[in-house]
């Protein structure tokens, strides 16, 4: 969860190429307020926006421009960044007053709509010195009191004028960073010293907690101010359309029946959930773990569908979003049938609806001949003047929903809240299908990108990657590791440090993937031979790993001698043991060939000889913490799970940080039936790398062993907080 | 060892000693059922290989069942019983996508989950 949004902190944590700083804090600060800058790109091209920092005067003169136009009495004269889509979505929602929001209440939850509060906290923007540097300084000064270990107290800060998507990135981030500080720390000690930064930044935890409103709220924002910022600067078409919207709510407002013959077809959530889902396939595509978001946002989105629907608007009606709901229901009559109503057809609604309710009312001709000519009415005139931009807007709009496969829909179900069991099933198979698919796409060597890398645009992540891999921050490592490779493909160090770090982190596949691709740059790199072995090999994929470590003995400057090319084309593992352990012979004090003989008994599990390879190693190399774990993981594979943990807990002696340690800790409790005493650890592995698949499966096997079913929905939605809560190491 | 061998070896062998330890031994108290398990390379009913879990005695042999009847066979490819068996996949689903085929009793069937086999630990 903390992941994701630290990924997809949204377009607001893009980095910009100015970012200069090269410490992570530094650049956290960058990436935070950087998105002020980069917002204000954006204010050229959509109106009502925010300015975040001083200095840009010229948007006052827009603004009260817009003042003039209907609609824009809703908005409010200072937003944050970010907060467009959130001030369109409350412009809609306003409009509630003429009641008819009551009807769609009924049908939502029988009950009243939840208040909107105020969206975000006024902001005074004064500043002392730039805003980037007071965040900077002031984070320098948490990472110091890192170093001592004494609880951190905040220097008074002045206020910075965060935006709500700001504060959560920063929050999120730094509890992510705090856990990797301080690893050998108490939960606790954690929470105070996360806490005091966020009082002292004025981040209301409360506000901000994972789930709320506002969080689902700003990603719809985000999402919004994505498909506007694309569109060419002009006129005002998201005022314009949301304005637009807003007087037709007020005048006609009415066919509330829309809304209830869509909630017949598709349920509830249909595609309020839809939308929602497809939001978070966009922004990463391998995280599901935001329940308490995602009810947030389908919270908002339901809010968004009951605005919309009240609208009496003939070209939103006829729309080619209205195309699309029909269209997504023709794609999946199946789970539509199991879901909701069989035996009618979609799309007939819509025709439905057009015959029930765009019949007698004349505005509906009215606009469709001030679409073509202009008519007199002041809001024709600017729907018809921003009528190209905001075509394209909607279009945008319309696309994304369209790029989202179909599929996403059936994944929605599985989440949702509503559906029968047996849908339920059909639609977690369908589920497994997207995973796995994504999985083969990884497992066929396929690297897979976060998405808004906030690394993107630093002038040296790869020093900026090595630096953060050296302290132990491996989620922030990748991320930057990441942008290097992105920005020289050719980078083998990039890539195999990538690779490490994917591996320390749990994900084996991401780091095969890695790997290969420094194995393409640099075909002789021992390390990255060895690493492609070992990862192939905890894949149980035998004979690649095979592969992998004979090409170690052949590429050895030292042993390449013995290895005969003829045997690279059938390998047997045999063979390839005698040639290693004659290697060993040849030059005893060399820990590598040792590890590598290790490895190779593992993948014949001769456990006993791979242990003694191991613990051979470790005599020449005792500081070397994937060592440790490796011994470990063979001691636990060979059923000597009390030799393991103590063999683990030197690992994460040397190094807290080491996930995929902490994982395995769960494995070797798990195996002895500890399931009870497994999951803090796997709890404490996914806190710090939310990625990391296996832990999550075997995290929910243990609960449901352990008994504790009320668990299972938090590691189903993938909800760190509580999970951490409740299993605290 | 040849180029060709099954994942599910793996786990195989990972399961036979887990049944010598006092979870596993738990396992058989608690299940009391022999599981037949037919793993193939790459497509359902080809090349097959048969494994049987005896969670009755607590053993894990390849070949067919000498010992009468077994409570549930399944089938499987490779790379989906290593799915089931690491919780990569649930069984219900496995079944439902047709990744799975059960033969003999249902109920004996349900008992076959993934917490029955020991998870790999990672070098």
């Amino acid at each position: 969860m903390a992941m994701r949004d630290l990924v997809n902190g949204g377009a607001a944590c893009a980095v910009p190429g100015s970012s200069s700083s090269s410490n992570p804090l530094g650049a956290l600060t960058n990436a935070l307020l950087g998105s002020s800058s980069k917002t204000q790109e954006r204010l050229k091209e959509i109106p009502n926006a925010t300015r975040s920092g001083p200095g840009r005067p010229q948007f006052y003169s827009q603004d009260q421009h817009l003042t003039s136009l209907p609609g824009s009495e809703l908005d409010q004269p200072v937003l944050q960044p970010g907060a467009q889509g959130a001030e369109f979505f409350r412009g809609f929602s306003s409009v509630d007053q003429n009641g008819l929001g009551a009807a769609w209440d009924e049908v939502q939850r029988g009950g009243p709509m939840p208040p909107m509060g105020p969206m975000y906290e006024p902001v005074h923007p004064t500043f002392e010195g730039p805003p980037q540097r007071v965040l900077s300084n002031f984070l320098h000064s948490f990472v110091e009191s890192s170093r001592g270990g004494i609880p951190f107290r905040p220097p008074p800060v002045p206020v910075l004028g965060l935006s709500q998507s700001d504060k959560q990135c920063i929050r999120d981030r730094s509890s992510i960073m705090a856990r990797h500080f301080f690893a050998d720390r108490g939960e606790e000690f954690i929470n105070s010293q996360v806490n005091a930064l966020l009082s002292s930044l004025e981040i209301d935890d409360g506000i901000q907690a994972r789930g709320h409103i506002p969080g689902g709220f700003r990603e719809l924002g985000n999402f919004w101010n994505e498909s506007q910022a694309v569109t060419k600067p002009g006129l005002h078409p998201a005022d314009g359309w949301a304005a637009e919207f807003n007087q037709h709510g007020m005048d006609h407002g009415g066919p509330d029946g829309w809304v209830q013959s869509f909630e017949q077809q598709h349920g509830v959530n249909g595609w309020a959930t839809e939308f929602e889902q497809g939001q978070s396939q966009l922004m990463s595509n391998q995280m599901r773990n935001m329940d308490m978001q995602n009810l947030a946002a389908m919270e908002q989105t339901r809010k968004l569908a009951h605005t919309l629907s009240q609208d009496g608007n003939p070209k939103f009606q006829n729309s080619k979003f209205l195309q699309f709901v029909s269209k997504m229901s023709r794609g999946e009559l199946i789970i539509d049938e199991n879901q909701v109503k069989p035996g009618s057809a979609p799309g007939e609604w819509a025709t439905e609806y057009e015959q029930q309710y765009l019949g007698p009312p004349s505005w509906a001709d009215q606009f469709a001949n001030e679409k073509l000519s202009h008519g007199p009415e002041q809001w024709a005139d600017e729907f018809a003047s921003g009528r190209g931009q905001q075509e394209s807007a909607e279009d945008q709009w319309v696309n994304e929903f369209s790029k989202l496969n179909v599929d996403d829909w059936v994944d929605e179900f599985a989440e949702g809240p509503l559906g029968e069991s047996s849908a339920d099933a059909w639609a977690n198979a369908y589920d497994e299908f997207l995973t796995e698919r994504n999985a083969e796409k990884q497992a066929s060597g396929v690297y897979v990108f976060s998405d808004m890398n906030p690394y993107v645009g630093h002038p040296d992540p790869m020093k900026e990657g090595q630096e953060l891999f050296r302290k132990g921050l491996l989620s922030e490592a990748a991320l930057a590791l990441e942008a290097e490779v992105m920005k020289n493909p050719e980078n083998a160090e990039g890539w195999r440090l990538l690779g490490v770090t994917h591996a320390e982190n749990d994900d084996d596949q991401q780091a095969i993937a890695a790997m290969m691709r420094a194995h393409e740059a640099d075909p002789s790199n021992l390390e990255v031979l060895l690493a492609l072995g070992v990862s192939h090999t905890n894949e149980l994929e035998q004979a690649t790993a095979l592969k992998y470590l004979y090409g170690w003995l052949r590429k050895h400057p030292k042993y390449g001698a013995i290895a005969p090319p003829e045997l690279a084309d059938s390998l047997y593992h045999a063979d390839i043991a005698r040639l290693f352990t004659e290697a060993s012979q040849m030059n005893p004090e060399d820990a590598d060939v040792h590890i590598v003989l290790g490895v190779l008994f593992n993948l014949s599990r001769e456990f006993d000889r791979a242990m003694t390879s191991f613990q051979t190693a470790l005599q020449l190399k005792p500081n070397d913490y994937s060592l440790w774990n490796k011994l470990g993981a063979t001691q636990a594979n060979s059923v000597q799970s009390a030799d393991a943990i103590s063999a683990y807990q030197q690992a994460l002696d040397l190094k807290p940080n080491y996930v995929r340690a902490w994982a395995n800790m769960g494995i070797s409790y798990a195996n002895q039936g500890l399931y009870q005493e497994s999951i803090p650890y796997y709890v404490r592995a996914l806190s710090m790398n939310p990625k990391a698949d296996n832990a999550w499966q075997y995290l929910r096997i243990s609960l449901s062993c352990a008994s504790r079913q009320d668990m299972i929905e938090a590691c189903e939605s993938r909800n760190l907080d509580l999970l951490q809560k409740e299993f605290p190491l | 060892m040849a180029t060709t061998q099954l994942k599910s070896d793996a786990i195989m062998d990972l399961m036979k000693q887990h049944l010598s330890t006092d979870a596993g031994k738990e396992l058989t108290e608690k299940i009391g059922l022999v599981y037949q398990i037919n793993v193939a390379p790459k497509k359902l009913g080809f090349e097959e290989v048969t494994y049987i879990v005896d969670l009755k005695k607590g053993e894990v042999t390849k070949g067919k069942y000498e010992g009468g009847k077994v409570d549930a066979t399944f089938s499987f490819k490779d790379d989906d019983f290593v799915k089931v068996a690491t919780g990569k996949m649930n069984p219900q689903i496995a079944f439902i996508r047709g990744a799975m085929k059960i033969k003999g009793s249902l109920s004996a069937a349900q008992k076959f989950t993934p917490d029955i086999f020991p998870k790999p630990s990672k070098l």
